[in-house]
């Protein structure tokens, strides 16, 4: 640790030692004061290169000044919509339910009349048929086609709300693009802040990772990828056919 | 088959359960009870008499391959058919399902068809 320019010399302290045998107080109080002034100088120099660097620091932190807001508006904003999503989503789905749930008797309905009407309407279509049940069928008709009318417009408002219940899918689109977006956003700062604190090749990994996909037995819910893997299946086809090739 | 058989349908979110429900009705079965996940599910099946489980994987709390675990240590409900219909697609978790003693798997989205030709198939082997 000797820097020559800074340390005290041999030679400053012969002739300090010179100057106090000669009794030049004053003077060897200066030269000890020179030597000294020298060695703070180092520190200053030192101290002021670790302010700048510092500040750098903290000036670069702030790549984007969005990432303060992104976690303390966007990202809690995010959640809200993904909620929201959830929410637009299970409603369109109960709604369409609702209405199938109450079309599917009135088919039933109508299919069970006509059941009904059938065999006397086949006998009359063959000629074989006797006044009486003739005068019956008429009202057995009658019946059908005013049931028909009363169910058709009723069917026709059931399913105007069917799809009616599908107009989620626009607002969810773009509720979820925003969301998108925002993790692009987050993704990119983030990727800013390794590489300023971070090692290169931490930053490559974050930059080219993609989630671990090799976690066989843990659920992973919807693949949106599977003609990119090879660890899932296909279809049912797929896993019918895995099953029985296990003895299923 | 019988219809009139007990069924409870697990699954943590409940239109899943509620389309699962209707076409097991349309099928012609009506006696079916619901449950959101493995640790209410398995309650309901040690205190009733089902006859059949239609289960979900993926479900917070207990996941629906736990329950389908349960189902075989527990005397009492080992004999129980368990349908798995999830979306759960990975080979190595339909391996492990049949290890633990499923008796049929569906992966979502699914067809009516596909649900009733499992139906048949469980339970012509149990007869």
């Amino acid at each position: 640790m000797s820097d020559n320019a800074h340390d005290i010399s041999l030679e400053q302290a012969k002739e300090l030692v010179a100057l106090l045998e000669d009794g030049k107080q004053q003077q060897a109080n200066q030269l000890l004061e020179d030597v000294y002034n020298r060695r703070n100088d180092k520190l200053f120099t030192s101290v002021g290169q670790l302010t700048r660097d510092l500040h750098e620091a903290l000036q670069d932190f702030q790549v984007d000044p969005r990432i303060v807001q992104m976690t303390q508006d966007d990202l809690p904003d995010a959640q809200n919509r993904l909620l929201y999503v959830i929410e637009k989503t299970e409603d369109a789905a109960n709604r369409t339910m609702d209405a199938v749930e109450a079309c599917l008797p009135l088919a039933d309905e109508m299919h069970q009349r006509v059941e009904k009407v059938m065999p006397a309407w086949n006998r009359l279509m063959s000629n074989d048929i006797e006044l009486n049940e003739f005068k019956s069928l008429c009202h057995q008709v009658d019946d059908v086609l005013k049931r028909c009318g009363e169910n058709m417009p009723q069917v026709h408002g059931l399913m105007t709300e069917v799809l009616m219940a599908q107009d989620f899918q626009d607002i969810t689109g773009q509720v979820i693009r925003r969301v998108i977006q925002l993790v692009e956003d987050v993704e990119k700062n983030l990727i800013e802040l390794l590489k300023i604190f971070g090692k290169e090749e931490e930053r490559r990994k974050a930059a080219t990772s993609t989630p671990d996909k090799k976690n066989a037995g843990v659920a992973e819910g919807p693949i949106i990828d599977a003609d990119q893997r090879d660890d899932v299946v296909g279809g049912q086809d797929e896993v019918d056919d895995l099953l029985s090739s296990l003895g299923f | 088959m019988d219809k009139n058989m007990k069924i409870l349908v697990v699954d943590d979110f409940s239109t899943m359960r509620r389309i699962i429900k209707n076409l097991l009705r349309d099928l012609g079965f009506t006696n079916i009870q619901e449950a959101d996940d493995g640790n209410t599910a398995l309650p309901m099946l040690q205190n009733g008499d089902f006859d059949f489980v239609v289960t979900d994987w993926n479900m917070p709390g207990m996941q629906g391959i736990d329950l389908l675990r349960e189902i075989r240590k527990d005397d009492n409900l080992a004999h129980l058919p368990v349908l798995m219909v999830t979306a759960e697609a990975k080979r190595e978790q339909i391996i492990m399902a049949a290890q633990a003693g499923v008796n049929g798997y569906i992966v979502k989205p699914f067809t009516a068809v596909t649900l009733k030709e499992k139906l048949d198939k469980i339970f012509e082997r149990i007869s």
